[in-house]
């Protein structure tokens, strides 16, 4: 935290340290790429070693699991998400150390607003605060994945398409896996209506956790449901764009594109007890009166931590 | 024990030919007929051919004679190729298929039917889960000429399959090939100098080795399971990244353009993407193997990356040559 802060802001003099550089072996009669290779000599080693990586990576040579997940784009993008965790959201989070530290889990959170950003500032809470970090892996709605970039940049960073079958598969390759059963009810849901914890579908995420045997970790997410205060929305405008609502802000669409920035919210992320289901046996997965019960249960716990932790915020901004 | 007696339809191309080598060399086999309207690609030693089309409805009097007890069906268009209209590929696939069931019907020594189908069944969803397996046929709409002709060709082998329970029908899910010697709409696709892209989409991208799609068909002849089996290299290989291994420049098309761009390259002769490759092209597929392994017990040697690397490796060392 601190030797981050110490970190001074990348430095223009080696750009135009490397810029003078290249313009003199240019001069002195070097090809376009000796003296390029000669102009990077003169940057700073992390420069350097960022210059590799890139043109390492437009070789294609990188790796992506078979989700598609790229570790080394996720890290890149890392200082970004902590920024908006320390600075923006000033996120305080709880309770991270009872994640398991190994094998399947599966995370249940309450969700607001169609970015994930509440996925993502859990994962920052998982990769920062606990003693083991792994990179948590998230279902997202599927209208994402239709989207240029926004598609490519969920799955760099772990996210896959909202599917009980990706998400049975990822448990049973011992991940942990972070899912948001609200769905679009929760992401769509307006400002009066927010941290009312909606529906939890039909209780398929406990379907998994018991056919897996995965236990299951309630997360309660407060702040998240104040970044973009959904006002009204546009049936027209979600029918020109396919989108499954079209959300509209004090400040969307209104600033065009500004208006997309959420707004510096504080927040509290609270990871509860583990619930172990293993008990149950995979059979119960089978038993709908058990399912809705377990899953009834978990919104419950959700519910009342989001009040509990709304209560200790004491004021959404400032 | 008498040996087995298989029947192979494509024989003239690459897997036919290859297959028909290695069943030939095989002591467990005593007969191998090949029936293609085209020559081997390569000379044969003991395999008999039948020049005949598959559509031609005499397949039904010449291929009984020849009593064989397995059936390799490996003449299904995946794209039209040169001076071949959608419609004559449409006719190979499905009126050929029929044909070659009516012919089956009368085969009475027949036991083992397999077919090298397509994974183009599942299409290219972008909500469709990371790994399809075998029964996720009905999630989407189909929604392509090709991924119907796919699907009517599993009816007619399904349907056959229900009356004829003595006879075992392994429908193969396969995904593009890759190698050193096919050529593929995929390998087509990765020799245009300036490859064209959907801007912002990098689809995972599933691929089988060439040598791997021969052997796992030679693994479904010998070890025959009923139903449809995915045949794939495990894992997957972004877009982005196996354009970039192939060294090419890509060309990012915005979506609402890509079609009338892909209209323009084909009026021009430059390209010619069928729509289920333009679909891959945005959304990607892959399928789960677990039924090739477990089941039919084979598995493939490269993964999907490793397989476009092989496919990288052994075309520079042709430019270096």
């Amino acid at each position: 935290m601190s030797a981050r802060e110490q970190r001074e802001p990348a430095p223009l003099g080696p750009i135009i340290e490397f810029l003078r550089v290249l313009r003199t072996r240019l001069d002195g009669g070097d090809g376009l790429a000796a003296s390029f290779g000669g102009a990077a000599m003169a940057l700073p080693r992390d420069a350097r070693e960022s210059l590799d990586t890139a043109v390492r990576r437009l070789g294609g040579r990188y790796t992506e699991d078979d989700w598609g997940f790229d570790e080394e784009f996720a890290e890149a993008v890392l200082p970004f998400l902590e920024f908006m965790y320390d600075r923006w959201w000033r996120v305080h989070s709880e309770g991270v150390g009872r994640v398991p530290a190994h094998g399947r889990v599966l995370l249940v959170a309450n969700h607001a607003g169609i970015m994930p950003w509440d996925a993502t500032m859990m994962g920052v809470a998982v990769m920062r605060e606990h003693p083991l970090p792994r990179p948590p892996r998230f279902l997202v709605l599927d209208w994402a994945f239709e989207l240029p970039y926004v598609s490519v940049l969920m799955r760099k960073v772990g996210g896959v398409p909202a599917s009980p079958f990706n998400a049975m598969r990822l448990l049973e390759q011992d991940e942990l896996v972070a899912v948001f059963p609200e769905g679009v009810k929760g992401a769509g849901k307006s400002f009066r209506d927010r941290y009312r914890v909606q529906r939890f579908g039909r209780g398929g995420f406990v379907e998994i956790a018991l056919r897996t045997g995965a236990p299951i970790v309630p997360v309660a997410v407060v702040g998240s449901e104040e970044i973009h205060p959904k006002i009204a929305e546009s049936r027209l405008l979600a029918r020109l764009t396919g989108a499954p609502y079209f959300p509209i802000t004090p400040t969307f669409p209104l600033l065009g594109p500004l208006g997309v920035v959420p707004l510096p919210s504080r927040w509290r992320i609270e990871f509860c007890e583990p619930l172990d289901l293993s008990s149950f046996g995979p059979e119960a997965a089978a038993d709908r009166a058990a399912v809705l019960e377990i899953s009834d249960m978990v919104r419950g716990v959700i519910q009342r931590k989001v009040y509990e932790n709304l209560v200790k915020r004491r004021r959404a901004f400032g | 024990m008498p040996g087995r007696r298989i029947l192979i339809t494509g024989i003239a191309s690459y897997l036919g030919t290859e297959l028909a080598r290695i069943l030939e060399a095989d002591p467990d086999v005593d007969l191998v007929v090949g029936l293609d309207t085209r020559e081997p690609r390569a000379r044969l030693d003991r395999t008999e051919r039948i020049d005949a089309d598959i559509r031609d409805p005499e397949i039904a009097r010449l291929i009984p004679p020849t009593g064989v007890d397995t059936i390799v069906h490996n003449q299904i268009v995946r794209r039209p190729g040169p001076g071949m209209s959608t419609r004559r590929a449409h006719d190979v696939n499905v009126i050929g298929s029929l044909e070659l069931l009516a012919a089956c019907e009368r085969t009475t020594t027949l036991r083992t039917i397999v077919v090298r189908g397509s994974a183009g069944i599942y299409g290219a969803e972008p909500a469709a889960p990371q790994f399809v397996t075998e029964e996720m046929t009905r999630l989407y709409p189909l929604r392509t000429r090709f991924q119907r002709d796919v699907a009517e060709i599993e009816n007619l082998f399904g349907t056959f399959a229900r009356r004829h329970p003595a006879v075992a029908c392994t429908m193969l899910r396969y995904q593009h090939s890759i190698g050193p010697t096919v050529n593929t709409e995929l390998t087509q696709y990765l020799s245009l100098p300036v490859v064209p892209t959907y801007f912002g989409f990098d689809p995972r991208i599933q691929v089988i080795h060439e040598r791997d799609a021969l052997d796992a068909l030679v693994a479904a002849v010998r070890n025959p399971v009923r139903g449809a089996v995915n045949v794939a290299g495990p894992g997957t290989i972004g877009l982005t990244r196996m354009v970039r291994l192939a060294g090419r420049p890509s060309l990012p098309i915005p979506s609402p353009l890509f079609g009338n761009a892909s209209a323009i390259g084909q009026r021009l002769g430059l390209v010619d993407f069928s729509p289920d490759f333009s679909r891959l092209l945005r959304y990607g597929r892959a399928v789960d193997i677990t039924r090739l392994r477990e089941e039919v017990g084979f598995y493939p040697r490269h993964t999907s990356g490793g397989a476009v690397d092989d496919y990288v490796a052994s075309r520079q060392a042709a430019a270096a040559a």
